[in-house]
């Protein structure tokens, strides 16, 4: 199917994409279409036309010998409202949000950015195992979340952390999960940065990327409608999110945006990523092409920020993250039986007994384990 | 390709039956032609399909739960469905060919009676049918996802295993999934080779946070199934697809329950204990006849329903009843389940594991306790004279099992674990 596009777009542009559209619509879908449509078995069949048949496709015939060269259809074009500089590039696409929602898409993306470099820090430092820093893809986190109700259900992936940030969630819970001490609502299972919160409707983040995987490949290939939109712009994020939803609900149906963006830092603390690409190029994106400047420049075009604010935000927030950070490292960690329960909603019996052997075990030789750093 | 072709087979022969589904105006057609009904017309043996190689024993009719019907095992699925989906609002069913009544006939009338957003079909993609349904029941729904064939489920592999079985665990129990149970059709069908015939209980063994569960009859998976979407926990439920048409019995129409893991056991006895589960109860049912009469040795026959977690206590204290245990499984002998049953027995039954039965020599204690010879029940107190109370195994464990090869196509008579293998490992431990 996704070659029948690709195919109908190269030979029939505009006219091959939207009979494809409308062929993808009609497909009988599992999430049961609004719109009805007459069953496959009882669509008109008429063998008279010289045309492929074949059900499903929107394609013609060809009677050339031609490959596709997989890089010579142009690209889904990027959406975007703002320009490298902030500047608003089509008025009518500004989505004219309020002072105190761009400011708090500001300070979400910046606390956000303030809490990584300490908490990056003190991995290398060794106060935490483990970090994933979200340099580069705070807009497409904040831009998204803003666009969304605060109780739509949020599936994360371990870069996407500035959805919570924008939901509130306090950095003392945070650093929680970071440090797996005993305030931590994931009773310290996972490693950093694997957040979870079912008051703000954020599903709790795994490490496998399986569940975006089928859907963040190509969405008109899945027959899904989909936009791709310049990440790093917060208001495009935004409109495109808001948009999705509005018509996800009123169709009953499923949206793919793809928000292009770049990711600044390391994949993670155990990563180099000058072993795979140049620093210039990361450079560019950091200097260039970055969501937070991007709205600092509209922030301050507008009127709305300025310097001293700047210097007095961050200081603030640099604050509010050192303190959190302190009582984190304080607090005790969990008590060790916390190992064992919730694999199932009740325990199982042989479960149980692993539990009082490991009980057992420590009777006699506790001295070897950290056991001080855990609650009793 | 080969996947759609083989479906598309089973799908042809369905249409076959009529779009209405009543099987018996057709009785050649589908699963059924061929091996359970022997060619009639053809002399030379090496021609005649297969016949089964066990003999369905229905159980007797329940009587507690009301009035009951004579169904077949997909037909149990079917009534378990839709009791499921009368009770309950946020039930749903989805899989490949669901809707117009499943390749087994297992969904039939469900999509006409609850409508298309409650029972309707998936893409291909058991990678997405089981993500779907995790991320269905995160939100609150009772999703209850089928893969057509469980030689399918490895797609999804990930899925249940790296996110179903963890998810309340790594949420810490902010979140989980336990309102999601996958069906799938599960072990030999005679003729069904490597992709139509696959047992894989083993993987999901090795996998807490998720319980997988196994009937032998109508009657248990009804019962099961039912327990199995109502469990607060993520559920795989494999059906013997052989059993679907030839085992039928009287099964209760309104919906009960049967408890998860907890072995069943179905016939006591007293000088070997033999486990297994699905069809293979069956077979074992037969060796246990045949033990009997050729042997006059008596059989404990357990069924042990739920794989994991597994009923260590029923099986334990059955053995350490008859000093003999022979586990028997399609699946492939190496990391089979059957080896974790006999690595636990043989392990168990110490004095801190089991305190409260001993089999070996009666004694004064005993006897003053007035309990039969070979079974003791220990009070802590009196034991300081017996310390070498553990399990005195008469025989090592055996296990009958398939071979260590993919699943084979003309040679599956002389793969699967029959009654003439598992009579002759009984006999063996018998006289070891």
């Amino acid at each position: 199917m996704a070659v029948a596009i690709a195919a109908a777009r190269v030979w029939r542009l505009n006219r091959g994409l939207s009979q494809a559209a409308l062929l993808l619509l009609r497909q009988p879908g599992a999430r049961g279409l609004a719109r009805s449509h007459p069953p496959r078995q009882q669509q008109q069949f008429s063998s008279l036309d010289d045309k492929p048949q074949f059900p499903g496709a929107s394609a013609e015939f060809i009677d050339k010998l031609e490959f596709i060269q997989p890089n010579v259809i142009s690209g889904i074009p990027i959406y975007r409202v703002m320009d490298r500089q902030g500047q608003i590039i089509n008025p009518s696409e500004d989505p004219h949000l309020p002072k105190e929602k761009v400011l708090k898409l500001y300070k979400s993306m910046t606390l956000l950015n303030t809490m990584d470099r300490i908490l990056y820090e003190s991995q290398r430092q060794g106060r935490i195992s483990f970090y994933m820093t979200n340099y580069g893809e705070e807009g497409t986190h904040v831009g998204s979340a803003a666009a969304l109700d605060n109780t739509d259900l949020v599936f994360g992936q371990y870069r996407e952390a500035g959805v919570l940030m924008y939901r509130d969630y306090p950095l003392e819970l945070f650093m929680a999960q970071c440090y797996g001490n005993i305030s931590d609502l994931g009773k310290g299972r996972q490693m950093p940065v694997h957040y979870g919160c079912k008051e703000r409707h954020f599903v709790t983040i795994s490490s496998p990327l399986a569940t975006q995987i089928p859907q963040a490949a190509r969405g008109p290939g899945y027959g899904i409608m989909s936009i791709r939109v310049d990440g790093n712009d917060v208001f495009a994020v935004y409109n495109a999110t808001k948009e999705a939803r509005r018509r996800a609900v009123a169709e009953n149906q499923p949206f793919l945006i793809e928000a292009m963006t770049y990711r600044i830092g390391h994949h993670s603390t155990s990563d180099d990523s000058s072993a795979y690409r140049s620093v210039d190029e990361v450079n560019y994106w950091d200097k260039q092409d970055h969501p937070i400047s991007r709205l600092r420049h509209y922030l301050l075009s507008q009127g709305w920020w300025d310097e001293e604010q700047e210097k007095a935000w961050r200081k603030q927030s640099r604050r509010k993250v050192m303190e959190a950070f302190e009582q984190a490292e304080r607090k005790p960690k969990p008590n060790p039986n916390l190992l064992f329960s919730d694999v199932y909603q009740e325990m199982p019996a042989q479960l149980r007994k692993q539990q009082e052997s490991l009980a057992r075990h420590l009777q006699t030789y506790g001295e070897h384990y950290p056991l001080d750093h855990f609650d009793k | 390709m080969a996947v759609v072709a083989a479906a598309a087979g089973w799908l042809l022969r369905l249409r076959a039956a009529g779009a209405e589904g009543h099987w018996r105006r057709l009785p050649g057609a589908g699963l059924a032609r061929g091996f359970l009904h022997p060619a009639a017309t053809v002399e030379d043996a090496a021609q005649r399909r297969q016949v089964a190689h066990f003999t369905f024993q229905p159980d007797p009719e329940p009587r507690e739960y009301g009035q009951t019907q004579k169904m077949n095992l997909f037909q149990s699925v079917t009534s378990a469905l839709d009791n499921s989906l009368a009770k309950d609002p946020t039930a749903v069913i989805f899989g490949e060919d669901v809707a117009f009544g499943g390749v087994f006939r297992c969904t039939v009338g469900l999509r006409d009676k609850y409508g298309k957003d409650r029972v309707f079909n998936t893409p291909l993609c058991e990678q997405g049918i089981v993500g779907f349904g995790i991320g269905i029941a995160v939100t609150g729904a009772t999703a209850i996802a089928e893969i057509q064939f469980a030689d399918y489920i490895f797609p999804a592999f990930d899925q249940i295993v790296n996110e179903a079985a963890k998810y309340r665990y790594r949420s810490g129990d902010l979140f989980n999934c336990g309102s999601l149970t996958i069906r799938s059709p599960w072990g030999c069908v005679g003729h069904g080779a490597l992709y139509h015939s696959q047992s894989p209980e083993a993987f999901f063994a090795h996998c807490p946070g998720i319980k997988v569960v196994i009937p032998r009859s109508p009657f248990q998976a009804k019962g099961l199934l039912l327990s199995c979407i109502e469990d607060k926990n993520p559920c795989i439920f494999f059906e013997p697809k052989i059993l679907y048409r030839a085992a039928a019995e009287e099964v209760p129409i309104e919906p009960y329950n049967i408890p998860l893991s907890q072995a069943e056991v179905i016939q006591e006895g007293s000088d070997v204990t033999l486990v297994a589960w699905g069809t293979q109860v069956h077979v074992i049912r037969e060796v246990a006849s045949m033990a009997k009469e050729k042997l006059g040795v008596s059989c404990e026959v357990i069924d042990l329903r739920t794989i994991i977690p597994w009923d260590v206590d029923t099986i334990c204290k059955s053995v350490i009843k008859t000093g003999r245990l022979l586990i028997s499984h399609e699946a492939p002998l190496t990391g089979g389940f059957a080896s974790e049953i006999s690595s636990t027995v043989q392990k168990l039954c110490r004095i801190e594991d089991y305190p409260f039965y001993k089999r070996g020599k009666q004694t004064k204690k005993s006897k003053l306790l007035g309990q039969a010879q070979w079974l003791t029940p220990v009070i802590p107190a009196l034991w300081e004279a017996e310390e070498e109370c553990f399990l005195n195994l008469e025989a090592p464990i055996s296990r009958v099992c398939g071979y260590d090869t993919p699943f084979p196509h003309i040679f599956e008579p002389f793969y699967i674990p029959d009654k003439w293998k598992c009579y002759d490992a009984l006999r063996k431990m018998i006289n070891y």
